[in-house]
């Protein structure tokens, strides 16, 4: 065989697959066999399927050897079992031997052969399914019963009928899927009791022989169980309603009918009645109901009512019901529900709903009276808003949701007793939105209207231009303050601008407010201020000077009574003595307060501090210095006399006036004069001459007032709390004298008064046609011996002073400037 | 002339008042202000229907009220409603059953039926109102009800009987009235026993209440609004 499909491989090759291809012959495939069964275990089959035929027809020969022998031996039988089978009788077959079983099949072209199958009589049993199953059913005692009858399977062979199979009942319901599996042993027949009365069941039996396997499931057969015959269960009374307060309605509810026709039969009496009455009307109310009407129907009476269930096995009563009709009233739900929406005055919707009592409720007669409540919530809404609305059949709805759907219902019910009826039909309203168009458009006319009268306006604004502007708003004067210079305002340098203002500490301290006020007191006579000049920015500070003097509070910043004012910083220094005045002026004050004063000086002034103090110091004896000592008390004092009178007087006679007082200050000058020598001495050894000076002038003159020529340009400035007399000698800077106003030769006589400031400085004017003359020589004297230290002075008190003193730019003025004090402000 | 010039003026006075009249839209009604003590001025019988119906409704709530509450909390499950069938003291009253034996009624005889009945209450209530303070733990809601019950019951009565004074044609019937003997029932040692006496009463109670009322509204529909209410 190899060698032939080694030679037909061979000429597969050869003939280019050509030949075979076409005519698709090849040898057998391989059979398989199937099964072999033994249906009663002395016979038995083996069937096969054949493989491919290879495109030829073929032979199959089942070959067989039994493992007791080598022989091999043919089928004894393809015939009986069909096609593709072999039947082996009873004279081959032993149940007591393996056979060993394969099947050959053969073609012209070669033959191929199955697996060798080992069989064993024994382990391939398996009958056929019974047959001739028939079902009956039988009811005896109330019980159903079902009797099954099956005969066993049929063989070829009769002679082997006396087999026993054991067999298996199975049944269900018909509609179950489960099947019940009953093991019914060795008979044929079987009684199944617990059955579903009314119920059709389908029944199978199969069989067994003692090994194997079980046969098939034998053919189904179904069979209807007869229903119970039974007395009726209870029924139920499920409620009565009456649904207009005049009929009612009993309904109930039926049990078991006991698989037989049941009539029911509703019963009642009525309270004070012993007659039991049937019910009269089963129809009109439906099945299981029963209809009283107008006649049967009384009030303010319990009717006890049952129902009765019969059938042929017996009956059964309901339990009672009692029924107070009046307590059962149900009626329907209103009808004629209308919904409408109205707007109030206010244009606000609400809604007006409006229903009628349900037709069949009487209740114009008064017997029946009703009471509705109504609910409604948004149409998306989980919860109701209910209302109760009493007996009236409208009602208005306000404050809705507008632009929102609202569901409403209505029911009602009898007043005080009975039941609710169900509700109403649901019933929509949409609520317009509360947006009015009428309103809309009279504003949108109002807007477009507004709007364009503006555009008007603007329009006529921009033609007339200026000539309308000048009309709307006039124009604002310029500002007019003497002194200002708008120059400078208009560059726009605020710190020049405020130290031209003369303000250095800006804000002004309270100080300087409290000497705003009191230096507008005592205005001086106009004539003696200077005249504004806008032409030179070099007179800034003395326009301002002026200004701030003449009107403006800022000018008593300015002004030189601040000095002293500031003077008083120093610790409280006693007072009343003008010698502790003087004294604690160079003593303290030349360590505290000038100190002070230069410190908190603007940048520009030289840290007398740093440099010495005694240039500091020196500065402060020097200001009044030459002759303030001389004139200390005369300051204090007399300046009230002097200041209650006019300005411009004569101090002489004033001065002649007060001499008593004089007198008696004066020695106390003297005291003060010494004291200062001392200290002067002590502290400062080069201002000894000047001391010494001032006291030979007072010496020599018993009355400096007395001597014109002695006064310098004074003032004298009196600290209101302290009351510290000061005098300071105000420094003439006339034509081209700039810082150095104690240059020899310029010795003035101060004969007026120009200003009493604050009622404690006095501003005093030197004598024009004295002026040339020098009065005093000693202070020039001074002042000429101590050039250097006088320069220092001047150096610091100018460099304390406002930097346009400095600058030297004042000129023709009178007033010391104001500013040279501002660093006291600090 | 001087006739056709009153006659102008007569004119212009009736446009006038007509006009007047129109103008204050509001006629003079039939309802003169009484003052106290005087004889003639009478409530209508509307007015005094109006007053008995409210009067019998709150009875009626208040003994539906107070029924409930005992039934509640007294009479669960001991099956007193089947006991109390056929057992109202004004049982033997014979009142009318249904709508059309109400209707047919003349409103006179349903005018004294309803007197004899609220006649016949007006014992029972009054030891309804002191009994009831004896039952165990009897809750406040019920005792003032009995009370209430009680006065408005008389007030009722008064009404009803000024009501069938003026209604009533001919002269008053005797005084009809069923009397009650339940006073011992209520003081039964047996408290099963009492308290369906209380049971029974108070049912019989709201029966009866309603009854009124419903009569009331009846007759009130069909004096005051001839039967279109």
């Amino acid at each position: 065989m190899k060698q032939r499909f080694i030679s037909s491989a061979q000429i597969i090759l050869q003939l280019a697959l050509t030949t075979v291809g076409l005519t698709g012959q090849t040898y057998p495939g391989k059979p398989k066999i199937i099964r072999c069964r033994s249906l009663e275990k002395e016979t038995f089959s083996c069937w096969w399927k054949p493989g491919s035929d290879g495109g030829l027809p073929n032979n199959y020969t089942l070959f067989y050897s039994k493992d007791s022998e080598e022989k091999i031996y043919e089928c004894p039988d393809y015939l009986t079992s069909g096609p593709n089978s072999c039947y082996f009788d009873k004279n081959h077959t032993n149940p007591w031997t393996t056979y060993i079983i394969t099947v050959m099949a053969r073609n012209e072209i070669g033959s191929n052969s199955s697996d060798p199958q080992h069989v064993d009589i024994t382990s391939i049993v398996q009958p056929d399914a019974p047959v001739n199953l028939s079902l009956e059913t039988n009811t005896s005692a109330n019980m159903s019963y079902l009797w099954a009858k099956w005969s066993p399977p049929p063989l070829a062979d009769a002679s082997s009928n006396l087999l026993v199979y054991h067999y298996e009942l199975r049944l269900k319901p018909e509609e179950k899927e489960e099947w019940e599996t009953v093991s019914v042993g060795m008979q044929t027949h079987y009684e199944v009791t617990s059955l579903q009365a009314g119920v059709k069941y389908v029944v199978q039996v199969r069989c067994i022989l003692d090994l194997g396997e079980w046969s098939e499931w034998s053919s189904e057969r179904s069979i209807q169980i007869p229903k119970e015959r039974l007395p009726p269960e209870k029924p139920t009374i499920i409620k009565c309603r009456s649904p207009e307060k005049e009929t009612f309605t009993c309904w109930w509810k039926p049990a078991s009918d006991g698989g037989l026709l049941t009539n029911h039969t509703l019963l009642y009496s009525k309270e004070g009645e012993e007659k039991v009455y049937e019910c009269p009307d089963y129809k009109t109310a439906g099945p299981n109901s029963c209809y009283f009407d107008k006649k049967h129907t009384s009030f303010w009476t319990i009717y006890n009512i049952t129902v009765r269930a019969t059938n042929e096995m017996g009956s059964n009563v309901s339990d009672p019901h009692y029924v107070d009709v009046t307590y059962i009233v149900q009626p329907d739900p209103p009808v004629n529900i209308t919904l409408e929406l109205k707007k109030s005055i206010k244009r606000k919707p609400y809604l007006v709903l409006t229903w009628s009592p349900p037709p069949l409720a009487d209740v114009r007669s008064g017997w029946l009276t009703l009471e509705y409540e109504l609910r409604l919530k948004p149409e998306e809404g989980e919860e109701w808003e209910t209302i109760f609305v009493g007996q009236q059949t409208q009602c208005k709805m306000f404050s809705l949701n507008p632009g929102k759907r609202y569901i409403v219902q209505i029911h009602c019910k009898p007043d005080h007793h009975g039941l609710w009826s169900e509700w109403s039909p649901e019933m929509y309203i949409e609520i317009p939105t509360d947006f009015r168009v009428k309103d809309m458009v009279v504003w949108i006319i109002v807007g477009v209207l507004s709007s364009l009268i503006c555009l008007i306006m603007s329009w006529i604004m921009i033609m007339k231009g200026y000539r309308m502007m000048a009309f709307i708003l006039p124009p604002v004067p310029g500002p007019k303050i003497k002194g200002i210079d708008t120059h400078l305002l208009e560059t726009g340098k605020s710190e020049e601008l405020l130290s031209a203002l003369g303000c250095h500490g800006f804000p002004p301290t309270s100080d300087c407010e409290e000497l705003l006020i009191e230096y507008l007191e005592v205005e001086d006579s106009e004539d003696q201020q200077l005249m504004p000049s806008h032409d030179t920015p070099s007179k800034n500070t003395k326009i301002i000077h002026k200004e701030t003097d003449s009107d403006s509070g800022r000018g008593s910043c300015d002004s030189p009574s601040l000095l002293p004012v500031k003077s008083r910083e120093p610790r409280g220094l006693p007072s009343t003595l003008q010698t502790q005045d003087v004294r604690a002026k160079e003593k303290k004050g030349g360590k505290g307060s000038w100190e002070t004063q230069c410190s908190a000086s603007e940048q520009k002034m030289l840290p007398c501090n740093s440099e010495s103090i005694k240039s500091c110091t020196w500065l402060a004896a020097q200001l009044p210095g030459n002759q303030a000592a001389m004139f200390a008390y005369h300051s204090t004092v007399e300046a009230f006399r002097i200041t209650l009178n006019t300005t411009n007087v004569n101090p002489s006679p004033v001065l002649v006036g007060n001499e008593e007082n004089r007198q008696s200050l004066y020695p106390i000058a003297e005291t003060v004069y010494d004291d200062v020598e001392k200290i002067s001495e002590m502290e400062y050894s080069k201002t000894d001459q000047t001391t010494v000076q001032v006291r030979q002038n007072q010496q020599n003159d018993k009355s400096p007032f007395l001597n014109p020529k002695l006064m310098d340009y004074v003032e004298v400035h009196k600290v209101r709390q302290d009351e510290e007399p000061t005098l300071l000698l105000k420094h003439k800077e006339n034509s081209g004298k700039t810082k150095k106003s104690t240059i020899p030769g310029t010795s003035k006589e101060y004969t007026k008064v120009s200003t009493v400031v604050d009622h404690h400085i006095l501003v005093l004017l030197p004598d024009q046609r004295t002026q040339n003359t020098p009065v005093s020589q000693e202070p020039v004297a001074e002042t000429s011996q101590n050039p250097q230290d006088s320069q220092a002075e001047k150096s610091t008190g100018y460099s304390t002073t406002a930097p346009s003193d400095s600058r030297g730019d004042t000129s023709g003025s009178d007033y010391m400037d104001p500013s040279s004090f501002m660093p006291s402000f600090k | 002339a001087a006739s056709t010039g009153g006659t102008l003026t007569g004119l212009l006075l009736v446009t006038l008042l007509v006009s007047h009249m129109l103008l204050t839209k509001e006629g003079v009604t039939s309802m003169p202000i009484c003052p106290n003590g005087s004889v003639n001025c009478q409530l209508t019988l509307e007015e005094l229907f109006d007053r008995a119906v409210k009067l019998a409704t709150y009875i009626h709530f208040l003994s539906s009220e107070i029924f409930n509450e005992f039934e509640e909390r007294y009479a669960q499950g001991r099956g007193f409603i089947a006991k109390a069938v056929n057992s109202c003291h004004t049982a033997s009253l014979t009142t009318p059953e249904d709508k059309e034996q109400a209707q047919q009624i003349h409103h006179e005889d349903l005018l004294n039926l309803i007197l004899g009945v609220l006649r016949s209450w007006n014992d029972p209530l009054v030891h309804l109102a002191s009994e009831v303070q004896r039952i165990k733990e009897a809750p406040e809601t019920i005792l003032w009800k009995a009370v209430e019950i009680e006065e408005q019951n008389k007030r009722l009565l008064e009404g009803m009987e000024k009501i069938v004074g003026r209604v009533q044609s001919g002269e008053v019937e005797n005084e009809i009235y069923t009397p009650w003997d339940g006073l011992p029932s209520l003081q039964l040692a047996d408290e099963d026993s009492r308290l369906f006496a209380f049971y029974n009463l108070l049912h019989c109670l709201r029966r009866d209440s309603h009854k009124i009322d419903n009569y009331l509204k009846v007759l009130k529909c069909r004096l005051i609004h001839d039967n279109n209410c």
